[in-house]
């Protein structure tokens, strides 16, 4: 850190927040909320001197409210700047100054009251998305009594109870008497790998960071008697398993079961764990003079708000989602942002230091290329046709489309570096004027004719999306799965460029079914496009049944590109379905289409004739 | 504020109450075929 503070070309802007971000790749507009500190960080020598006279004092959140800290304070001795801050929440107020202690303690005088927050505009070409994460709070979890028993801490209170600069300088205590504690037991996979409380997910790091616990009490104390509980230990990893032998060998006791039970002896405040062990079958009582929960990692609390300010997708998990997991794995679906650390998933410092290596790397490919290659496949807007409806804008998942403005005569227009070309746009348009490079409407009802042009009731109609299902065909093709071949693919980038009329039309021309198929929602690959296929094939079920065709002749499914044998087995039921499309229904459901077409001709021709009667008229 | 529905998977027919937030696209699943063919068939009272 010390490096980054010093380094000439790196700006660093500590205790600063992101307020808005607006832009695309290689010409990011960055807004930054710089907080006052009311101390100048270019004077403060952190002398220290205002600290003494403060007369406020809170929990310190550095140490886990294991000790306090003043008003006047640096969170950790390693900050950078090592300058001082007012916590203005817990500060005896500055307007009007009711202490001023620290102020008339300052030689430098280098604290000022008046001090506002700064805006800052920034020009960035790209973005390293670089927040971390949080812990997981066990307090939910009664049955391990933390908070209820004081001898439960979590691993994060042990890493600051056995460390040097920690609340007892390295002395390691029990919270209640002071003592050492000398049987201590970690119960791992506290917050992780639940499906009722906690997280569903494991946290990657806890079983290395309790195994490193051990050896660090066992290098510090010899006469600490270690036990883990764990479901299992997950030590994969350069060196991991040397490193879970050398704690065996070293005397720590590692029992396979999470215990059921936690009490507390009322007198001498030892923790007493019921557990049974799964190796042995057997129900155990064990006491100990501490424990330790080896608590999991979760995402930021403002996840949220991060995704909607770089327009980024998340996982279930609530982690963000990269743009692919083994192609792409530090880019962000929107160009030019890039990840690093556990904003992307919980990993260890070796996992997040590459990482961080690999996103500088490629941020760096980018800024000194000073261009970026896009794809071909993008929008584009006719103007003529454009309504300025601003539905392309609203759906566009990258905000590549600028809003249009029917009074000012403003149309939208695509940023074509940041248009990622999945044609939802396109699917959405309601006057057909967005064009999608390379999959335009006459491409794609020129696929749907062509595979309907002989024997139509042999055939299905899918339509696929590139990364998911078609590579879900792919898969399954590869790995020499049957199915029917009467299922003819449509290749489309991403299923949200399914339009309405294309599937209409593919009926029009006599299809008996259509499918219609894409990423999983958490998979897909341009942040939420698949949310509009999920909308509009729900719009189109209720159109179809208005129409009296019968909405199961439609059908969705999601299949990921891992999905070999979902594919088969959906092209099986598929086929199934089919055969059951009498030609009468076939042929009743052109007669209503083509009768909707006329209709929707003759309104239109209608229109016409009024719009011509009216310019005549003026 | 999420509200019970009533579904219909498109593949198997089946029909069953499920949870759903309105206006907001959620990912379904036939709980008996396992399909992602499934509407919503009835507006709440």
């Amino acid at each position: 850190m010390m490096d980054v503070g010093r380094h000439p070309r790196i700006k660093l802007l500590a205790y600063s927040e992101i307020e808005h971000v607006s832009g695309f790749i290689g010409n990011f507009n960055v807004k930054v909320r710089k907080k006052a500190r009311y101390v100048d960080e270019n004077d403060c020598t952190a002398c220290g001197d205002c600290v003494v006279d403060c007369p406020v004092i809170v929990p310190d959140e550095y140490q886990q409210g294991l000790s306090s800290r003043k008003a006047i304070y640096i969170q950790l001795p390693q900050a950078v700047p090592s300058a001082y801050l007012i916590d203005m929440d817990h500060c005896l107020g500055n307007n009007p100054i009711a202490c001023g202690k620290c102020q008339e303690a300052c030689e430098k005088k280098c604290i000022n009251f008046d001090m506002e927050d700064e805006i800052l505009e920034l020009e960035v070409g790209t973005i390293i998305v670089a927040t971390g994460n949080e812990v997981y709070d066990p307090t939910e979890l009664d049955e391990f009594g933390y908070r209820s028993f004081e001898n439960v801490i979590t691993s994060m209170e042990f890493e600051r109870l056995i460390c040097a600069g920690g609340p007892t300088e390295g002395h390691f205590v029990r919270p209640t008497d002071h003592q050492r504690p000398i049987r201590i037991g970690f119960i791992q996979c506290v917050g992780s790998r639940s499906d009722n409380r906690g997280n569903p997910y494991c946290s990657n790091i806890c079983c290395m960071n309790t195994i490193k616990d051990t050896l660090l009490l066992n290098d510090h104390y010899p006469d600490t008697e270690s036990k883990v509980f764990y479901i299992d230990i997950r030590a994969f990893g350069k060196g991991f398993e040397d490193m879970f032998k050398r704690s065996k060998e070293a005397g720590v006791k590692y029992i396979r079961g999470i215990p059921g039970d936690v009490w507390e002896d009322p007198v001498t405040k030892n923790i007493f764990l019921a557990v049974e062990d799964t190796t042995s079958g057997k129900v155990e009582v064990h006491e100990l003079d501490l424990v330790v929960l080896s608590v999991g990692l979760e995402p930021r609390k403002d996840m949220k708000h991060l995704q909607q300010l770089l327009t980024l997708s998340s996982t279930a998990d609530g982690f963000l989602l990269e743009s692919h997991p083994k192609l792409k794995p530090v880019d962000a679906p929107t160009r030019g942002i890039f990840y690093a650390g556990c904003v992307e998933a919980p990993k260890d410092v070796k996992e997040s230091v590459t990482q961080a290596s690999a996103a500088a790397a490629r941020a760096s490919i980018i800024l000194n290329a000073g261009k970026v290659q896009i794809e071909a496949i993008t929008a584009q807007i006719n103007t003529d046709e454009c309504n300025y409806c601003g539905l392309c804008a609203k759906v566009c998942p990258y905000h590549a489309i600028t809003a249009a403005d029917r009074k000012l005569g403003i149309y939208p227009e695509v940023i074509q570096a940041a248009c990622a070309g999945c044609g939802t746009c396109g699917a959405e348009c309601p006057t057909d004027a967005i064009t999608m490079r390379h999959f335009t409407d006459f491409q794609i009802m020129a696929q749907v004719d062509s595979i309907l042009d002989k024997d139509n009731m042999d055939k299905v109609v899918a339509f696929a999306c590139n990364w998911c299902s078609y590579a879900g065909g792919d898969l399954c093709g590869t790995s020499r799965l049957q199915y029917p071949t009467n299922v003819r693919l449509i290749r489309t980038m991403c299923s949200g460029r399914v339009d309405e009329k294309f599937v209409i039309h593919a009926f029009k021309k006599g299809a008996p079914l259509v499918l219609v198929s894409g990423c999983h929602f958490a998979d897909c690959h341009y942040i939420n496009a698949v949310t509009w296929t999920q909308k509009r094939v729900e719009k189109l079920w209720n159109k179809l049944e208005r129409l009296g065709i019968r909405p199961e002749r439609l059908q969705l499914e999601w299949i990921s590109a891992a999905e070999g044998q979902k594919f088969a087995r959906v092209m099986r039921e598929l086929e199934e379905m089919r055969k059951k499309v009498t030609p009468e229904e076939v042929a009743e459901t052109i007669k209503i289409l083509e009768r909707e077409e006329a209709k929707a001709l003759e309104k239109k021709a209608g229109k016409a004739k009024k719009a011509e009667e009216a310019l005549q008229t003026a | 504020m999420a509200e019970r529905g009533k579904f219909k998977c498109l593949r198997c027919g089946h029909e069953y109450e499920d949870k759903y937030t309105p206006g907001v696209p959620q990912e379904r699943a036939c709980p008996k075929c396992g399909s992602n063919s499934v509407r919503r068939i009835e507006e709440k009272k």
